[in-house]
């Protein structure tokens, strides 16, 4: 994790406008994630479901002696579960750790900072407070992901609200 | 905070741990010249460091007490009774501002002075003062201090301040010189004692414990894995069953160093009933065993309150005043015994006390003036039964439970503190002499054996401590064995009516059963919070011992769950919390069901007894040991197959060999309906069942000595005043197995047999 961070660092110190993002799959859309808050990718993973817990949950995974709770993207965006097993985002937000369900985690990209225009006001409510802004690719959107926004605990909490 | 004075304050409060130790034994033996030593190095370390550090209210108040503490040592002082309560409260002082330290980093200001004054006073007895004059002087100082401790309004400090300006010009310099001069000798001798057991130490982060044993679990997880991956490789059997011992010895190293003795919590016992047998005007004598007994350190943390608890009561309600027991025939000073002894994966500590015990004809009569029960079932209940009426919440609750029998404030929290940690509260009490409270703790929080169910495809873990017994339904007899009322399930248990809750239809309400389904079903019987309920789940697996990891706060909400768990398999498994469940439920805690529940418990026999499961085979009675049981199954006898003429079970793959003596197999045979019992029982490192006709009982069971020697006779033994033969369960003979998969252990055993 920490080699993650400094070589962010590095990249930051050396081009300062370029940001390293994760881009992830689901369903249709490509999403992207701060390769520093990422702490690990696990493929095909197989989460533990949780009767009666809340929609968002994806179910428990096991991570280096740990439980951690997993958010499904799917769920949050309203989608149909796929059949196939979905990839483990690890991420650290200020809470603590949680894994987050994707359709396929896809190549890490550096996208220059100036690229960023923040959420189209023409987004529905529930989109507008997960997504963090859009970078415009040569090929198309990619939506930011905010990892504090999708951690299981705020989530609940608004969700209770 | 800096690093040094975090150090400064652990370290000084371990040295106070050790003086307040050190001073109420040196109540008992004044002229103690090591025990005066030590509580001389405490308070010395503690001025010395404060002065290093520059905490100038600490030093002078340590220094006080350090001059007269000098003249004890030298023998120019004695310790009587108020220099060891000025001492109490200098300790207390220091404490005070110790936390004043550790909460604001600074020492913060109150005044000292009337404790420094009294630690002054106390050291006139060096100089020739009449004995008459240093009595009356000290009960003044110490109505002075006391209300120096209490709260030091200003209104009384200048008085005090102004008595205390006279005194120091009585002290001669000379004896507090010396008493100066002399420390560095002292102290030195302290650091040389000191170096050799932080040599042998070390201070650990319990975080950084906490994390360590995480990792281990990790380390079981993956050793599981490869041994799993690896057992078809005859070259890797050697090596990863190393990696198995490794694992395995690593695993209990680090839980061993999170165990803490009891003795930390003990020690904080000899001055609260010193300070409490003086205000109830008690004479206690206290008697503490088991000092060594180790527990994990959460749990002795939170065993603290509870513990105190009941040696308040004791001393509050249980013992009596002195008149009283010299009236009633017993020894004027009252007896406190508190115990500490290890029991198989628990640690039993009692508090026992030779007081005026508990009317169990009150406790009735308030039960039913309460409306916890009916008159009719009162008369019924034994008088074991009624004592466990105090634990209940309605009991204990105001004063006037305190008019009734005397015991019972606050009970019902002691019994929610421990079962909070796994725990169990048991009472025993005879009117007039005496009262006894066990606390039966696990020795570790974080790893809890569980047993694994299964449910609706996945694994649940459902905590042992919870679980009283198993029952099997099967299928072809689901739908008579379990009853309905509207939409409430019910079996019917030994006669009385269980409240089932159906693990499928409470996490998957849309799934919920009802009359009808018949579908095959385990019922588990748990005891939670006195809660009594049958879970009904689809099916068991091994029980494990599990490693508890905490849920996040989005998933603490659901309530059911009380953590999740990794299983050996890499399978994570949910832990439910049986009283959770029953709350959700809605099964309801009443008297009638609590006492149900309680009444199964042993008789109260000599505790170190080992437990006999009664049983009987063809008409004869055999006992086997309790903990040597694992289940008891029913099964028909068309499932009993046969290796040769060898009777044996299938379980999953795995073969039970069934010892038949008393030929029930045979007496069975023609009649496919037939079931029998098997008792299955831990041989070594194998299983093996029993064939019984039933299951009688459990009790505690005597060794017999044969007539006219000491000479124990083996094989027998004394259940229920009745001479019962023990089933030997090493003589049941061994299945021929694969010699290379499992040859290590079958050649230890068949060495250990011959």
């Amino acid at each position: 994790m920490s080699a993650v961070k400094e070589k962010k660092k590095q990249s930051e110190q050396s081009t300062e406008t370029l940001i390293e993002l994760c881009s992830v799959r689901v369903d249709k859309g490509l999403f992207g994630v701060p390769i520093s808050h990422i702490l690990e990718i696990v493929g095909d993973a197989r989460p533990q479901p949780v009767p009666l817990a809340p929609q968002f949950v994806g179910g428990l995974v096991h991570y280096r002696g740990d439980v951690l709770t997993t958010v499904s993207m799917r769920q949050l965006l309203g989608l149909p579960q796929q059949e196939e097993l979905p990839d483990i985002l690890v991420l650290e937000s200020s809470q603590g750790a949680f894994g987050l369900l994707v359709d396929s985690v896809c190549e890490v990209l550096k996208v220059p900072s100036t690229d960023h225009e923040p959420n189209p006001s023409t987004l529905d409510e529930r989109r507008r407070e997960l997504f963090a802004g859009t970078y415009k690719l040569k090929d198309g959107l990619l939506v930011m992901l905010d990892p504090e926004r999708l951690d299981p605990m705020r989530l609940g909490a608004a969700q209770a609200a | 905070m800096d690093e040094l004075t975090r150090e400064f304050l652990i370290e000084s409060q371990e040295g106070l741990d050790r003086m307040e130790r050190c001073l109420t034994d040196l109540e008992e033996r004044p002229g103690d010249t090591a025990l005066l030593a030590e509580i001389f190095r405490s308070v010395h370390t503690i001025k010395g460091t404060t002065g290093f550090l520059g905490f100038k209210r600490l030093e002078k108040l340590a220094h006080s007490g350090e001059n007269l503490l000098g003249l004890l040592r030298e023998g120019k002082a004695e310790a009587t009774a108020d220099v060891i309560t000025g001492l109490l409260q200098l300790l207390d002082g220091l404490r005070c501002i110790l936390k004043t330290v550790e909460a604001s980093g600074t020492e913060g200001d109150g005044a000292d002075a009337e404790l420094i004054g009294r630690l002054e006073e106390l050291q006139q007895p060096a100089q020739a003062v009449s004995a008459a004059n240093r009595k009356a002087n000290a009960r003044k100082a110490e109505k002075n201090a006391d209300s120096a401790l209490m709260s030091a309004t200003p209104l009384q400090a200048p008085a005090v301040a102004a008595q205390v300006e006279v005194k120091p010009e009585q002290v001669t310099p000379e004896p507090a010189k010396e008493a100066v001069a002399h420390p560095p000798a002292g102290a030195d001798e302290g650091r040389v004692q000191g170096t050799s057991t932080a040599e042998s130490t070390l201070r650990v982060d319990v975080s950084l414990l906490n994390r360590m044993m995480n990792l281990v679990g990790e380390l079981v997880l993956t050793r599981n894995q490869v041994l799993q991956a690896t057992a078809g490789d005859p070259n890797m059997t050697l090596l990863s069953r190393r990696l198995d011992m490794v694992t395995a010895d690593l695993r209990e190293s680090v839980m061993k160093a999170r165990m803490q003795p009891v003795s930390n919590v003990f020690s904080k016992m000899p001055r609260i009933v010193r300070d409490l047998s003086h205000t109830l005007g008690r004479r206690v004598r206290l008697q503490m065993e088991g000092q060594e007994t180790e527990l994990d350190k959460s749990l002795l943390e939170a065993i603290k309150d509870p513990l105190t608890h009941a040696v308040r009561n004791s001393l509050d309600h249980g013992i009596e005043p002195p008149d009283v027991r010299e009236a009633a025939g017993k020894d004027p000073e009252g007896m406190l015994r508190l115990r500490a002894v290890q029991e198989g994966s628990h640690v039993i500590i009692e508090v026992a006390d030779d007081g005026a015990g508990m009317s169990v004809e009150r406790i009735r009569n308030k039960a039913i003036e309460r409306g916890l029960l009916t008159a009719e079932r009162a008369s019924l209940l034994s008088e074991r039964e009624l004592l466990q009426l105090v634990f209940l919440p309605g009991f204990s609750t105001a004063s006037a439970v305190t008019n009734v029998s005397g015991r019972g404030v606050g009970m019902d929290v002691v019994r929610t503190n421990v079962e909070k940690i796994g725990g169990k509260v048991e009472l025993d009490s005879r009117f007039g002499k005496g009262t006894t409270m066990r606390l039966r703790i696990p020795l570790t929080l974080a790893i809890i054996p569980a047993l694994i169910v299964r449910c609706a495809e996945q694994s649940y873990a459902l905590p042992q401590a919870a679980l009283s017994e198993l029952v099997h339904v099967p299928e072809s007899n689901s739908n008579s064995a379990i009853e309905w009322i509207d939409n409430a399930p019910l079996y019917r248990l030994r006669g009385k009516l269980l409240p089932l809750v159906f693990l499928d239809g409470m996490l998957n309400p849309a799934a919920g059963r009802n009359a009808g389904s018949a579908r095959s079903c385990f019922i588990a019987v748990l005891d939670a919070d006195g809660r009594r309920f049958g879970l009904a789940v689809d099916g068991l697996n091994d029980p494990e011992e599990i490693v508890v990891k905490p849920l996040s706060a989005a998933l603490k909400g659901i309530g059911l769950y009380s953590g999740a768990t990794v299983l050996g398999n890499g399978e994570l498994a949910l832990i439910l919390d049986p009283g959770s469940i029953a709350m959700k439920a809605g099964v309801t805690m009443n008297a009638d069901e609590d006492v149900v529940a309680t009444s199964d418990t042993e008789t109260l026999l000599d505790e170190t007894d080992p437990e006999f499961l009664v049983v009987e085979i063809c008409g004869r009675r055999a006992g086997v040991q309790v903990s040597e049981v694992l289940r008891i199954e029913q099964v028909p006898v068309s499932r009993v197959e046969y290796i040769g003429y060898r009777a044996v079970l299938n379980f999953d793959g795995q073969i039970l060999p069934v010892e038949d003596s008393g030929n029930l197999l045979g007496a069975a045979e023609g009649n496919p309906e037939a079931q029998i019992v098997v008792v299955i029982c831990r041989e070594g490192n194998r299983h093996v069942g029993i064939a019984v006709s039933q299951v009688l009982d459990v009790a505690r069971g005597a060794d017999i000595f044969e007539a006219g020697t000491h000479a124990r006779a083996v094989g027998v033994v004394n259940l229920k005043e009745r001479v019962t033969s023990v089933v030997d369960l090493g003589s049941v003979a061994k299945l021929p197995v694969d010699m290379q998969t499992d040859a290590g252990e079958w050649n230890q055993m068949a060495e250990a047999v011959q």
